[in-house]
């Protein structure tokens, strides 16, 4: 008996619940008496009260039974967005006549006094619902959106044909377009769920996505550091989608929404070994980067693709809508570069790079503060587009195969119609790091020591760099020609020369160098070489190894020195 | 020990239907105004014989009926097809739009007694909840926030098109009763605590 008692006593308690299924009487917008949540009123029982009357609403539709909050609201506002919002209006007031915070949740239109709240609540108390009056660290609302904001945005919906739970309010993007206030399926509220940002993408096509990383990684976090996904419930790179960087409410990065105004920490809060695999924030933990902790709110999505103002963040090489680990091989683009803005080899701008280094060329080819070499050369030129430009004179082989058709030093696979990567030289010291030239242990950012100092006695430790295609033993051990005995050995094992001596590893731009005097990448190292009389300083190539050196060097004379 | 089952049930169901009212002492009980020196209740909309048949199906009328034009509600999110009062709302705004006095009645046409305050609605009911349109499966399936009046108990003992509908149609009476035989407040149908009756159509 006490068992149907009880039984009876549940009927009583939940029949409005059962009676209704899936309804607004079961979430937290039933702010009647009998609501689930904490903020509710103490004695009011009519649930459709708080917002809607049946008789003299205002606004009329939907049959509005709250104040216009009267507000003015600052609104969201970006260097990339099309979109035009104004002041909240539609539905979107309507919801701001609580969620704003400055209209009481139970001041009605319909009531001669304000309906009386728990806890003594009466605007919406603090938390997650509470909007306030900025709008500018919220997902836009209140904006046309139409076939040519698709068009000038370019990676919209057509909005005529939007998912059917997406709707627009006379044309409007509104709170209603992505919630229900009447419905929470999905929680929060949404239309759909927010799962794999199925919700997202019913607007946003960013072009690549569906094959970007950031859309299809399982990867989870391992709980060590903070929580990268502290607005979700999703527990996978894949499943928060773009909520692994975007917050659609309340971002700490309110211009583009991101879950942290610091630029790099929407990326290092997965890339630290906790939910990549690769160790990005140990890589920039070394002596040389691109610090990208520098630099501060200087970045612009919508900058030139030159880039003017001297910084680098992660999103000045990556595209995080695009990339993934497709590998590629010299001199093309890989997966993790996708997509990212660049320079190509004549100096134009690129929206997404085919070619590796032409997003180097972004910064390294002209831009303000990009940094030179330390050694002072006869030639000097510090934009590196110049120095690799297939017309000069030589140059390493990354914009296309070397001019040099006989490198005996060359070790398998490398062979003279190889083509390298700039990150073949410049990237972490680490074998186990991330790709790249995150961070090194070594000056320039370079992959193996290569020491520049005079006097450096020679070792494969020394020149390890070089010593990676170029064979140690084919530089300092062949004695077969007077070039391999009277010139490398003699200069580096005998003199203690280093390679960059003589050697300028990016190239001779054309409109410096000649095909006379600047071939094998000879442009002198003047703090260690000088000119001869009449201030003569060249070398003068004269066939398969054999040339000539006008110049001064370690005391001695050359005027000229040949080999052949 | 089963009885106290059943009833346990039975109260659950009936218990807000089974309030009585009557008109006598209700907001339309018009008996001892001065206006109406008749002193009868009915009289001020019933006649019994030589009744206005303008309004289709309209009860023995007895009262004036209003020729206003009135400003229709309408919203982005409104499928039903709301238009211009008729059948019985057209004789509620036959008072409660404000441009019919009270007192005419039985043919008079020069009264002065006009409805004020909440009981005014006006001739702008773009502020109202829309009468006057057909709420039949078909607009419950369409909207998908309705349900549908054919099969859906209205709590009065049929369905919503049985109880609550005339002629298919939702009209002023579909919420309140003129005649007050619920006793509820607002001469409503039936109770709204818990926004029983907005959720009896609403499915939200």
């Amino acid at each position: 008996m006490r068992s149907k008692f009880l039984f009876c006593a549940v009927c009583l308690l939940f029949w409005p619940l059962w009676s209704w299924g899936q309804s607004i009487v079961n979430t937290e917008h039933n702010l009647s008496v009998s609501g689930p949540g904490s903020t509710k009123a103490t004695t009011e029982s009519e649930v459709c009260i708080f917002c809607h009357t049946p008789h003299n609403s205002s606004p009329q539709a939907p049959l509005w039974n709250r104040k216009d909050p009267g507000q003015t609201y600052t609104l969201y506002s970006s260097s990339t967005i099309q979109a035009v919002p104004g002041q909240p209006d539609g539905s979107s007031i309507l919801c701001l006549s609580c969620h704003d915070g400055t209209v009481a949740l139970g001041d009605v239109l319909s009531r001669a006094s304000v309906i009386e709240f728990n806890n003594g609540v009466t605007t919406m108390p603090a938390g997650p619902a509470h909007i306030g009056t900025n709008l500018s660290d919220d997902h836009p609302v209140s904006f046309v959106y139409d076939n040519s904001l698709a068009a000038a945005d370019g990676e919209l919906a057509d909005p005529a044909n939007l998912n059917a739970e997406v709707r627009l309010e006379n044309g409007k993007v509104q709170c209603t377009s992505c919630h229900d206030a009447h419905k929470d399926i999905y929680g929060d509220f949404l239309v759909a769920s927010a799962q794999y940002s199925t919700l997202c993408g019913y607007c946003h096509q960013k072009t690549d996505w569906s094959s970007s990383a950031h859309n299809t990684s399982p990867a989870t976090w391992n709980g060590s550091g903070s929580d990268p996904w502290f607005h979700t419930d999703f527990n996978s790179v894949a499943e928060n989608a773009c909520e692994n960087c975007h917050n659609p409410h309340t971002a700490e990065g309110a211009e583009r929404l991101t879950n942290y105004l610091v630029e790099e920490s929407n990326c290092l809060n997965c890339h630290n070994g906790n939910v990549a695999s690769g160790n990005i924030e140990s890589a920039l933990s070394k002596p040389y980067t691109h610090d990208v902790y520098s630099y501060d709110q200087i970045h612009d999505d919508a900058e030139s693709k030159q880039v003017q103002t001297m910084h680098v963040e992660c999103v000045d090489c990556h595209n995080p809508h695009k990339a993934n680990s497709t590998a590629a091989s010299a001199p093309n683009a890989g997966g993790p570069v996708l997509g990212a803005r660049g320079i190509d080899t004549n100096g134009n701008p690129v929206e997404n790079v085919q070619y590796e280094y032409e997003l180097c060329y972004r910064c390294h080819a002209g831009s303000a503060g990009s940094p030179g070499s330390a050694i002072t050369r006869q030639i000097e030129q510090n934009n590196t587009r110049l120095e690799f430009d297939l017309n000069n004179p030589s140059y390493h082989p990354v914009e296309g195969v070397g001019r040099n058709a006989n490198v005996p030093s060359l070790i398998t696979p490398y062979t003279e119609n190889s083509v390298i990567y700039c990150t073949d030289c410049h990237a972490s010291n680490d074998a186990t790091d991330p790709a790249g030239p995150h961070g090194s242990i070594y000056p320039y950012i370079l992959k193996f020591n290569y020491e520049t100092a005079d006097y450096t006695k020679e070792s494969y430790q020394n020149y390890e760099l070089c010593y990676q295609c170029h064979d140690r033993n084919a530089i300092i051990n062949d004695t077969s020609t007077k070039f391999g005995k009277d010139v490398h050995r003699k200069h580096i094992v005998g003199e203690d020369a280093p390679c960059s001596t003589c050697h300028d590893p990016h190239g001779i731009s054309s409109s410096q160098g000649t095909s006379q005097n600047n071939t094998h990448l000879i442009n002198f190292n003047t703090s260690v070489v000088s000119s001869v009389q009449m201030g003569r300083l060249e070398f003068v190539d004269e066939g398969d190894f054999a040339g000539k050196c006008y110049l001064r060097c370690h005391g001695r004379v050359h005027k000229p020195k040949s080999y052949k | 020990m089963r009885k106290l089952y059943i009833l346990t049930f039975a109260m659950t169901f009936f218990a807000a239907t089974t309030v009585l009212g009557q008109i006598s002492g209700s907001a339309h009980d018009f008996s001892n105004e001065n206006w109406n020196s008749s002193g009868e209740i009915c009289i001020v909309c019933h006649t019994p014989h030589n009744a206005d048949v303008t309004v289709t199906d309209a009860p023995l009328w007895n009262h004036e009926v209003t020729t206003a034009t009135f400003t229709l509600y309408s919203s982005a999110t409104l499928d039903a097809a709301v238009g211009q009062p008729d059948g019985s709302s057209k004789l509620c705004l036959s008072c409660h739009d404000g441009t019919v006095a009270v007192d005419n009645f039985g043919g008079r046409t020069n009264g002065n007694e006009f409805v004020s305050g909440d009981e005014l609605i006006g001739t702008d009911l773009s502020d109202d909840h829309p009468v006057s349109f057909v709420y039949d499966a078909t607009l419950a399936s369409t909207d998908g926030g309705l349900y549908d009046p054919t099969t859906t108990n209205s709590g009065l003992g049929g369905t919503i098109d049985d109880d609550l509908l005339i002629g298919n149609k939702v009209q002023c009476a579909s919420c309140h009763d003129v005649h007050n035989g619920s006793g509820v407040a607002d001469l409503l149908r039936k109770s709204n605590a818990q926004s029983a009756f907005c959720l009896t159509c609403h499915n939200k």
